[in-house]
This record gives C-alpha cells, structure tokens and sequence, in this order.
C-alpha cells in the first residue's frame, strides 16, 4: 500500500513538474522585474538620503559595528545629529544599519539588502577584505547606487572599474608605504626573511613592504606562507638563514602572539618588521612577554602611535572618547571608518544635499574631495583610491615597562600602486 | 469503529496533500506577491531552494541510509568551484560549466564514500567533517585552482536560448522546478528496490550482509547519488551568489546545512525547505529585533530541538497528536499510547517516521 501511495505521489509530482515547465516557458521575459525594485533612482531629488551602513557585528570582528557607530556618532554630533541620522546641507539623513559576520556571503546578502529592501541612497561599508571584494562585484551591478568603502583594505577593489565606488583609505600595500626603503636605508637591513599567514591581506600588505624593499636593493633569503591559525613556529624558525639582517612577520591577532612569545623562548636575535596588524594595540596589551622579541620591531600603517600629536586628532580623539562603547583610544576601524564617513559628509555638503542625476553631482564632488583627517590629509586619485598618509611605527618600551608604539615618521602622499599581490617567493613581480 | 479508522487514514493524507498543494502554489506565485522581488527573489527565495537542495541531500542519507553526513556542503562547494573554475579560468559557456560542476561534485561524493563508508555512526560523521575542512584549507591556499581567499568571480548567468537566466525570475522558477526534480528523484530511488535495500541496511546492516547484500557498496551508490543532489544546490548557488570562495565550504555553513535540515525535519525530504526558509528569514530580519542575530538563530534551532524533536514537517503530527489527547482518551488514543510503531498515524504521515529515526539515531 505504501509503495502504491508512493508512485500515485510521484505520478501527480511528474504532471505539475511539466505543468510547471510549460508555465515558466510561457512567463512574459521580464515580468519578475515589473514591481518596484530600488527606489535609489528615484531618491535624487527627493528630501531624505538613506545611508546603509555595513559593519561586522559577529565573528572575530564583532567589535566593528561599534567602532562604525562611534565614528558616525563623532561625525554626525558634530553637526547636531546622531548615530541614527540628522539634518545635513538642509536634507535629511537617515541611518540603517545591517551587521555582518565577517564572510562574503554575509556582507552580499545585507548588501543586497540595504539596496533592494530599504532603498537606500548610499551603502558605507563594509569592514574587512573578503567583505570588501565581494561588495565591489555588487557594486559593478548597482551602477545607481554609490558606494562608500568603510575599512576593507584589499588592493583589487578600487582597480575594478567601479565608478560609484570610493575608498578614502590606503590599500593594505600602500599601509606598508615608506617601510621598505627605512628598513633598507635607516636600519641597513639588506637581507630579509619573511613569514607570513596565507592569505590575501598578507600578500598584498607583504607585498607593499618587499616590493619597496627590493626596488631600494634589499634580498629575500626566503619565505614561509603559514595557514592562519598556525600555532607552533619552532620548524619555520630553525628555517631563518644565518646571514639575515631581519625577519618580516606578517601575522596577526592570535597568529602573531603565538610567534612572538615562541621568537623569545626559541631566542630570535633577528630584529622585526611586523605587518600592519602584528604589533597593534590588542598584540601589545597581551600577558604574554613578548617584550624582547617586540621591542624595536618596526611597522607600517593607518594607525598613528601614541605620540602622535595634531589638533585634528586630538579633537578626533576626545570626541570619540565619548562614544558609548568606545575603546580607550580609537581602533583601526573607528579612524578608517571616522574619515570616510566624514569625507561622505563633506562630500554631501559640497552639493548642497543635492544627489544629482544618477548621483553624478555627489560622486563629482567626492572625486574632487581634499581635506585635512585626524590622521593627514587626503586627496582622491583617478580610480576614487585616497592618496594618504601612512605612519612607519616603532615598538618601545616606556618608563613603566609597558609597550607601546611611537612615531618614527610619516610617508606622505602614499598612491596606490597596479599590482594585485598573490603569494610570492623571494621579492614580488 | 473500523470505519471511523479507515476515514481517519484516508482524510489524513489528503490534508497532507492539500497543504503540499498550497506550498508548491505559494512558491510559484512567491515573485508576484512580493512587493521588493530584486530583494526577495534572491535572498530569501533562490537563496531557501539551494539550502533546501544541499539539506534534502543529507536527509535523503539520513532517513533512507541512516547515516549523517557533514560533507554534503563540502560537495556543493566543489561543484560549485568545478563551474567556476570552469567559467573563470577556462573561460567556458555556462552549458559547459553547468555539467562539469555537476560532475565534479558527484564525483568528489564518490571519493568521499569511498573512505567515509567503512566507519559508522558518530566516526563517519567525524570523517565527513574532517574531509570538509581539508577540502576548506584547500581552497583556502590553492591560487591556481580556487583562487585561495579571493575566490573564483564573477561567475555570471547567461541566456541559453529561450531560457533567459539573466532574469532572476526565470532563474527562480528554474531553481524551484529543478529543487521539485531532485525531490521527485528522491522520492523515486528511496521506493525502487535499491532504494527499499537501503532502508534495509539501515535497520539492520548486519542482516542483510548475511542476505548477500554488499553493504558498503550500497553505502557507497547512496552517497553517490546524494551527493548529486548537493551538487545541484551547488550549482545553483553559485550561480545565485555569481562567486564562490571559501567560505562556502567553511565549517559555519556546513552547520547552516544541518540547522536547516533540523528545524525542517530531519526526516522529511520536503521539510527541509521550510527549514531553509526558517533560516533565511531569520539571516535577514532578525537583526531588526536584535543585534546578536546568531544568538537569536541559536535559539530558535534549541527551541525546535526541545518543542519540536521532528522539525517543523512534525509539528502538524504533534499538534493534532495534542487535540486528540485534549479531547479525552478515546479508543484510538489509546492505541498510539502503544508503542507509536503501532499508530495508524505513523504509517500515514512521514513525521512520524523521523520520531523514529531520531530515536533510532539517537540509540545507534
């Protein structure tokens, strides 16, 4: 009886399944796209501009969403508005924001979101990489929306031909701007090796530092790629050559405290050159004692030491410092977010709230944008890429035995360069 | 008294029918009755079919084989990177691509079977999440085939002649009538003599290797053949996402695969596309409620665990189940207070089936 029940089922699914074939074939080319899809077109003229931001919310980077908030909190207050929105150039702005776990899928989806459901104006995000790339890809089939990138670093997305889709950071190449040539011209390090995780932001941020690097002279004496995750260096240690001057790490959060507490048991006498995230804030403030192996080891990025000192920053910081859930001093994301949004802000200003036909007046006058960020000013080049500034950090230990980072200087005007960086041996093509 | 019975049993199945009837009308009718269809088109509708596909894969396994895999995404993905690479690399048509992914996926299911079969139970599940996450380091570091971290883009849908793919409604409708094949499909191989074998080493794997019954090789065929069916939700999501990268074989979407077979049911073929509608829903709205949107998908699949132990594909068994004891005891009631094998329910309703095999899986 059950078989029977079963073939009598499949007998009625095999009629609808061609029933339904013929009614696809039939369906007007077309029709799914007849109801109302995103209203970006039509918010030109209208009185309210809808801003989505994308941040991170879960994963590893859950703290994202807060830093974004922060940094739109300091830049909207600042015109008497709030993290939910305000009144800028006459218009209003409203905020929607949508949290992301870090993934490609993740940010596709709340993208598509923001877009297609709430009908915004304009998406600001995303945080990380792999994010990053996928919301370029997104914004080549959106060409009405305009996108503001908040602090994904990969150095393929500005070089896609996205016309509605601006950085106003540097690259993760361009974060490493001006390391090379102070490794091989100040410290007089000709001889390098370098250990790396496995992964596009490494390749691209090792590849900024060995490109500048070799052109300057330097030599490679060789290269270990480690998957992300590694904890064990003791192999990939013993590996380092006698006669190099200097190692390169290119690790970062759990990676990176896991090699430098073994390069002090294992007595690396080397000195460092950390990627842009190896000896960050989160790696110093660590239990582990790292100090020998850390102290002295010089680094590349976005994020100036704690002597650093400008009024802009300074008044960055103090507002920012009142932001509920702010860190004690601003975190990556809360600068890289603060100055793109604050370029957006200007950028809306410029065009008195007026959009323009297809955005063309906002998108015109963020390409023309140059203004002094708490962190340097900042220009836009032909690909809408900023041209920045890019600090070169020392790690040290001050007088309570604490480590923290200082100044060595800045690279000004940092451009990016063509090259998409994947894994290499020896220097960079 | 026997009447009564015999009406019960014939009613029960055509209300079955009925609410599969207005299921299958809701999903064709889904792209006219949504007022954002670039929205809800791909990311709650293609997006709930290849979950569906993908999750119908590892039910098919677990309820006619009794094995529970956590490769079927790993599957996916590979016929997924198969048309990618196939696309981007090669720079072949999509016609090509689309049998080469599938290909690629069943073969790669083979593969698996292969080394996974021998061992039973919590092992093989054990095995299948531990070939995933090799399959996981590969495409995360392989720049030749997958593109390491970056992934294979853009892979973007063409029109084949009178198919216009390019529409993401014709896509859909596309989708959906292949999702209803890969069911049909299941359907057909679970009542085929191969497929009634299956159900026989599940119960009892050792009775029928004393029948003559290969049992790996079954195990093996079975796999094989699930894993065609992952692919097909593979290839569909590839092309829905027009990339792919590795984290569609990472371990959290593995784990989408199985909450999404969960709270539809883990024995119900068709259930599984309630849970993945369960799980859409809740990927894109839930943050308007709460900001830990993962927490909130937690708890929703603890609850389904705890209230409803047969996904939503039992929950119409459990509530009618409910009113008849509300009622008083009757002479029927008191039937299934027997053993539930003995329920004239349990033959009617495949719900049922998956109380069973829940306990059986959870004795094994």
């Amino acid at each position: 009886m059950k078989l029977n029940k079963g073939k009598n089922r499949i007998a009625a699914l095999a009629m609808g399944f061609s029933l339904a074939l013929v009614a696809t074939g039939c369906a007007p080319a077309g029709s799914g796209e007849a109801a109302p899809g995103s209203s970006s077109a039509g918010a030109a003229s209208s009185d309210t501009i809808k801003i989505g931001v994308l941040s991170t919310s879960e994963g590893n980077l859950a703290f994202g969403m807060d830093e974004a908030k922060a940094a739109i909190g300091v830049a909207m207050e600042a015109r008497g508005g709030t993290v939910e929105g305000g009144t800028i150039a006459g218009k209003k702005v409203e905020l929607i924001y949508e949290g992301t776990d870090g993934t490609s899928a993740s940010a596709q989806t709340k993208a598509k979101k923001l877009v297609e459901n709430e009908g915004v104006d304009i998406v600001f995000g995303p945080a990380s990489g792999d994010e990053g790339e996928t919301v370029v890809q997104y914004a080549l089939t959106e060409p009405d929306v305009t996108f503001v990138n908040g602090a994904a670093s990969p150095v393929g997305m500005t070089l896609q031909n996205a016309e509605n889709f601006f950085r106003f950071m540097g690259d993760s190449a361009m974060w490493m701007g001006g390391l090379g040539d102070h490794a091989f011209k100040e410290k007089g390090y000709k001889k390098v090796y370098s250990i790396a995780e496995d992964y596009s932001f490494p390749y691209d941020n090792a590849g900024g530092f060995f490109s500048e690097f070799c052109a300057a002279g330097g030599e490679v004496t060789g290269n270990s790629w480690v998957p992300v995750g590694t904890t064990d260096y003791a192999t990939i240690i013993s590996k380092i050559p006698a006669d190099t001057d200097a190692v390169y790490v290119g690790l970062g959060g759990a990676d990176a405290a896991s090699f430098l507490s073994q390069a002090v048991t294992a007595g690396v006498e080397k000195p460092l050159i950390g990627g842009s995230i190896t000896v960050d804030t989160t790696a110093l403030s660590g239990d582990a004692n790292i100090s020998d192996a850390a102290v002295g080891t010089i680094t590349g990025g976005p994020v100036p030491g704690a002597d650093y000192d400008n009024p802009v920053w300074k008044t960055f910081s103090e507002a920012y410092a009142k932001q509920p859930k702010a860190f004690p001093s601003p975190s990556i994301f809360g600068i890289l977010y603060y100055n793109a949004f604050e370029s957006l802000l200007l950028g809306i200003e410029e065009t008195k709230g007026e959009l323009g036909e297809k955005h063309a007046d906002l998108r015109a006058s963020l390409s023309n944008l140059k203004w002094d960020t708490p962190t340097g000013p900042i220009s836009m080049d032909k690909n809408r890429q900023a041209i920045v500034d890019n600090f070169l950090i020392e790690v040290v230990d001050d007088s309570s035995g604490e480590l923290t980072q200082k100044n060595l200087s800045k690279s000004s005007n940092v451009t990016q360069g063509t090259t998409v960086y994947d894994r290499f041996d020896g220097c960079p093509n | 008294m026997s009447t009564d019975q015999t009406t019960s049993m014939r009613r029960k199945p055509r209300l079955g029918a009925v609410l599969w009837l207005a299921f299958l009308i809701f999903a064709f009718a889904f792209p006219y009755l949504v007022d954002r269809p670039k929205f809800w088109i791909p990311n709650i509708g293609i997006k709930s079919i290849w979950l569906g596909v993908v999750a119908m894969s590892l039910v098919f396994l677990n309820r006619y084989v009794g094995l529970l895999s956590l490769a079927q995404m790993t599957i996916a993905g590979i016929s997924a990177y198969g048309a990618g690479f196939v696309i981007v690399k090669m720079d072949g048509p999509i016609m090509m691509a689309i049998p080469i992914g599938l290909l690629v996926g069943t073969l790669a299911g083979f593969l698996i079977a292969l080394v996974a079969v021998r061992t039973k139970a919590i092992y093989f599940l054990m095995i299948t999440l531990a070939i995933g996450q090799v399959v996981y380091s590969f495409a995360s570091q392989s720049i030749e085939v997958t593109n390491a971290r970056r992934g294979l883009a853009p892979i973007k849908r063409e029109d084949v002649g009178f198919m216009h793919f390019t529409e993401l409604h014709i896509f859909y409708y596309v989708a959906l009538i292949v999702a209803i094949g890969c069911y049909v499909l299941c359907r057909y191989i679970a009542a085929t003599s191969f497929g009634l074998a299956l159900q026989g080493i599940k119960d009892s794997p050792e009775r029928m290797s004393a029948l003559g019954y290969n049992v790996n090789r079954y195990r093996i065929a079975a796999m094989t053949f699930s894993s065609f069916i992952a692919s097909v939700g593979g290839i569909i999501m590839v092309f829905d996402r027009a990339q792919v990268d590795p984290d569609v074989v990472a371990l959290p979407a593995t784990l989408d695969i199985l909450i999404v077979a969960v709270v539809g049911g883990i024995g119900s073929l068709s259930g599984v596309f309630f849970g993945a509608l369960v799980l859409t829903l809740l990927d894109n709205f839930s943050q308007n409620l709460t900001e830990r949107y993962m927490t909130l998908t937690g708890l929703v699949f603890i609850a389904v665990l705890l209230f409803a132990p047969a996904g939503l594909a039992g929950i119409g068994k459990q509530l009618s189940a409910l009113f008849a004891r509300l009622k008083g005891p009757t002479i029927q009631d008191a039937a299934e207070a027997d053993p539930p094998q003995t329920s004239p329910a349990a033959t009617a309703e495949d719900a049922q089936e998956t109380q069973d095999e829940l306990s059986k899986g959870s004795q094994r």
